[in-house]
């Protein structure tokens, strides 16, 4: 909900880039930029009946991001000389769907991704609804998957909570 | 981060540093040692990639408070009973099975590393850059694949049975395949039998795998693969030879080598050490008695040395293993102890499984007892590392800590057998979770027994329950030992820990726990007390909680067993001792007693006067039912604390001196009927019974002659 708007950016009109063949490269490049749409985009309408679950991250709009609330995806690739941003936004989209697929309706809050080196760590929350031995099965499975398909290696940090309420911070 | 900085001024500076940075490296180092001239600096010492990662996780010992580092860390998914530990490890291979099963099916999704687009794609098929071969799909074989000659190196080279076994049919059996191939294919299927063998990828399944200890029995496949590669050979090379006997021998087909040595021997054909120690191993399939294998044993040994082979490591512990298992007996172990000396002379060290197989001679459990773990400790102390030779090494520690625990009885020697275990890397010489579960078994065992109090509590804290959980009759052990020194506090615990591994089913250990908390149960402090009591309760309302569950599962025979009617009283007897009259301990003693008189618990309480006790204090409490309820049961049950149990809690519940309260029980007990209260009544009825064995109404119903005879004949 959080991962700020990915644009776009067509530079075909400003710099055409020529290989050594001489076959124009359209250089569509994935930017990751500052929040648009900023009056609604990460922000819930307050329901009639006030019984709509957010949780933190939810509760708090985008302007709190370095304020209240920190990133989902952290890696280096929007430091200076920092390489395959827009190959590591897509993976990360690619490893939200997939968790979120995988476990589920166990998936309680967002899922952090923290690139070291060549290491992946996917951090969740999770709901206790499936026995330990599943979530088990689902642990091994996904970090195989993801590793084969990333060729990196992933780990998974979960942490189990009862309930969603658990993860609930104010009904709106 | 050591970052791209050129530096462009300065240089001299630069070298500086360097220089002092180099020298203060190498001055740290303590193996080069000085410098050669006391100037210049020693050799810089080469470091590889993870050496300082390693370094660095010497300094950081076992944590024993946390559970192994495979499993996640949450408490719902921490593990507390092998049952779980097992399924948990197991539950994550399989689903690392299942994503290696999708990725080699879908191979063709899974080999780009950079998502280009088809334009900037460097290869056609595979563009991952770097490729890394643990996470590229492996190739699948089967009758449509078309193979070559790689394949079957491939396939050779990382032991796979099955596919090396398709892609040589594939390419034409015996015909269409080179010598040198069919060697290799051949060495392969004799060394694993033509089975699938565990493979290397998969932890979990190989440490849990309980091995059943490989027979010694034919199982080689006569006329298999193995069998036809050798015969279409022409001509048959010693490698083949080698290679073939070697894997008869290793499955026991002893006749078929034996013949095939023989025939290369008289062909002329040179083998290697390698046969000559599975031969040793066959002898006993050859020859019967003791003296006719050692004379095969000794010949055996002699042609080894005509043919000018030079014996190695492997040799001895082939030639102590065949006469392990040939039994005991002083000829034997003289035969061994010479064997041991002889090979020393070569300059060839036991190893671990040559004093596996000396242990298993000298110290059988019933003989008489033997010091020689004493020194093959010191010798495998001095050594520098435990080198690892044959599969067989990881069976020492598990037989020196039961030699420890069952025939010598000694800690201070399971102490030195744990310590050489947690030295440098030589934990991974425990084998499997099987043999791990053994080897803490006996260490726990030995130092509940017979090591000091503190001690063994600590050895119990360090273990339980993240590195070992302990098995039932371990459990009646440790029980029995927190029993005799006193310790309460443990034994309250030690019943949730019985629930938590999956114990408490087991009516015999609960009743167990349950009399060591009775016995201990008047020297401890108040709180201990309480904490003992509600460990009790809650054994009761376990016990009632499995018995409705029986019930709603409506099966024919109940799967657990009921508490016996000892376990009952004990429980009786523990939640009695409160002083508090309103205390909720009074509803559950009731429970328990009313389970006793309806005859739902097993045999009878083994201390009748716990019953006594609990009728008097109950009347005193006036709780005048239970009094009631308890002296009836005794009375039933016919024990010949009932008729003085009753007087007393006559007594006490009319609150009258004895003497008075024997006098009324001598009146006919017609006319008391009116004037008691109801309990005092059931009393009563049950003293009667006690004395007479027969209920008041029938006595009431017969004549006065026959009352007064009956009071006659009383007793008090």
């Amino acid at each position: 909900m959080n991962t700020s708007v990915a644009k776009l950016a067509q530079i075909s009109f400003r710099s055409i880039n020529f290989t050594v063949q001489g076959t124009p490269v359209l250089a569509s490049e994935l930017h990751t930029s500052a929040p648009l749409c900023r009056v609604v985009s990460g922000k819930y309408r307050i329901t009639k009946k006030r019984d709509k679950p957010l949780t933190y991250e939810m509760a708090n709009p985008p302007h709190y991001i370095a304020h209240r609330k920190s990133w989902n995806s952290w890696n280096t690739s929007s430091l200076k000389d920092g390489l395959r941003r827009s190959e590591t936004a897509v993976e990360d989209e690619f490893i939200r769907r997939f968790m979120t697929g995988t476990w589920h309706g166990l998936v309680c809050s967002e899922v952090i991704i923290k690139r070291q080196f060549n290491h992946i760590r996917v951090a969740a929350i999770m709901r206790r609804a499936v026995s330990p031995t599943k979530m088990y099965f689902l642990l091994g499975y996904t970090e195989e998957l993801l590793a084969n398909w990333l060729q990196c290696p992933v780990t998974l940090e979960l942490q189990t909570v009862d309930s969603f309420k658990d993860v609930v911070f104010k009904y709106i | 981060m050591y970052s791209n900085i050129v530096i462009t001024r300065q240089i001299s500076k630069i070298k500086c540093l360097c220089r002092s940075l180099v020298s203060i490296e190498s001055q740290k180092t303590p193996q080069s040692g000085a410098s050669s001239d006391g100037i210049s600096p020693p050799v810089r010492i080469q470091r590889g990639p993870t050496d300082i990662l390693q370094a660095l996780s010497t300094t950081v010992g076992i944590d024993p408070t946390a559970a192994h580092y495979k499993y996640h860390d949450d408490p719902y998914l921490i593990p507390l009973s092998n049952y779980r530990k097992r399924a948990y490890a197991l539950a994550a291979e399989a689903g690392r099975k299942a994503a290696i099963w999708i990725r080699d099916e879908h191979a063709d999704l899974f080999t780009t590393r950079i998502w280009d687009p088809p334009l900037r794609k460097k290869t056609p098929y595979y563009n991952a850059d770097p490729k890394i071969e643990a996470f590229s799909p492996k190739p699948i074989y089967n009758d449509e694949s078309k193979v070559t000659e790689e394949d079957l190196i491939y396939t050779i080279q990382n032991a796979l049975i099955e596919d090396s076994i398709k892609v040589y049919q594939l390419l034409g059996g015996s015909q269409g395949v080179s010598d040198e191939l069919k060697l290799q294919l051949l060495q392969l299927l004799c060394f694993y039998n033509e089975k699938e063998p565990d493979s290397v990828e998969w932890l979990e399944e190989r440490w849990f795998s309980a091995n059943t200890r490989e027979r010694q029995a034919a199982t080689w496949r006569l006329g298999s693969l193995a069998d036809t590669i050798f015969t279409s050979m022409e001509p048959k090379s010693p490698e083949a030879y080698c290679a073939i006997i070697q894997g008869m021998a290793k499955y026991y087909q002893a006749e078929r080598a034996y013949e095939l040595s023989q025939e290369a021997i008289e062909k002329g054909i040179p083998l290697s050490t390698g046969v000559y120690n599975a031969l040793l191993g066959c002898i006993g399939f050859l020859r019967e008695g003791a003296t006719l294998r050692i004379e095969a044993l000794k010949s055996t040994l002699m042609q080894m040395n005509e043919q000018g082979l030079s014996p190695n490591i492997e040799t001895l512990s082939a030639c102590l293993r065949s006469i392990s298992v040939w039994g005991g007996g002083i000829q034997l172990q003289n035969l061994a102890m010479q064997l041991v000396a002889e090979f020393r002379e070569l300059g060839i060290q036991p190893g671990l499984s040559a004093y596996y197989y000396l242990l298993c001679l000298f110290c059988k459990e019933r003989g008489p007892r033997n010091n020689i773990l004493s020194k093959i400790l010191t010798d495998l102390e001095s050594r520098e590392r435990l080198e690892v030779n044959e599969p067989t090494d990881t069976n020492f520690f598990i037989t020196a800590m039961g030699v420890c625990s069952d025939h010598l009885q000694d800690i201070n020697m399971a102490e030195r057998v744990h310590a050489l275990l947690m030295k440098n890397n030589n934990y991974k010489l425990v084998g499997d979770a099987y043999k791990e579960s053994i080897y803490y078994r006996h260490l726990v065992t030995v130092a509940c027994r017979h090591a000091p109090f503190e001690k063994a509590t600590e050895y119990l804290d360090t273990l339980i329950p993240n590195i070992y959980i302990p098995e039932p009759s371990v459990m009646e052990e440790i029980i029995r030992t927190l029993e005799v020194a006193g310790a309460g506090d443990r034994l309250a615990q030690a019943w949730s820990q019985i629930i938590v591994f999956g114990h408490a089913k087991r009516t015999k250990l609960v009743e167990r726990l349950l009399s060591a908390l009775c016995n201990c149960y008047e020297y401890q402090e108040e709180d201990v007390k309480e904490k003992i009591r509600s460990a009790a309760e809650s054994i009761l309302k376990h016990g009632e909680t499995l018995e409705q569950r029986d019930e709603s599962r409506d099966q024919r025979s109940p799967v657990s067993q009921k508490l016996s009617a000892t376990a009952l009283s004990n429980i009786i007897e523990l939640l009695s001792d409160v002083s508090d009259k309103s205390s909720e301990r009074w509803t559950s003693v009731e429970t328990a007693l009313n389970k006793l008189k309806q005859e739902q618990a097993t045999g009878v309480p083994s201390k009748p006067e716990s019953i006594s006790t609990l009728a008097e204090k109950a009347a005193s409490m006036g709780k005048l039912e239970i009094a009631a309820t308890a002296v009836a049961y005794l009375a039933e049950c016919g024990f010949e604390e009932a008729a003085g149990a009753s007087a007393r809690v006559l007594g006490a519940m009319l609150n009258r001196p004895e003497e008075e309260v024997r006098a009324l029980l001598q009146e006919p007990a017609g006319a008391l009927a009116g004037s008691l209260h109801p309990a005092a009544l059931a009393v009563l009825h049950s003293y009667h019974l006690a004395k007479t064995g027969t209920a008041i109404r029938d006595s009431e119903s017969s004549t006065s002659s026959e009352s007064d005879s009956e009071s006659s004949s009383d007793e008090d």
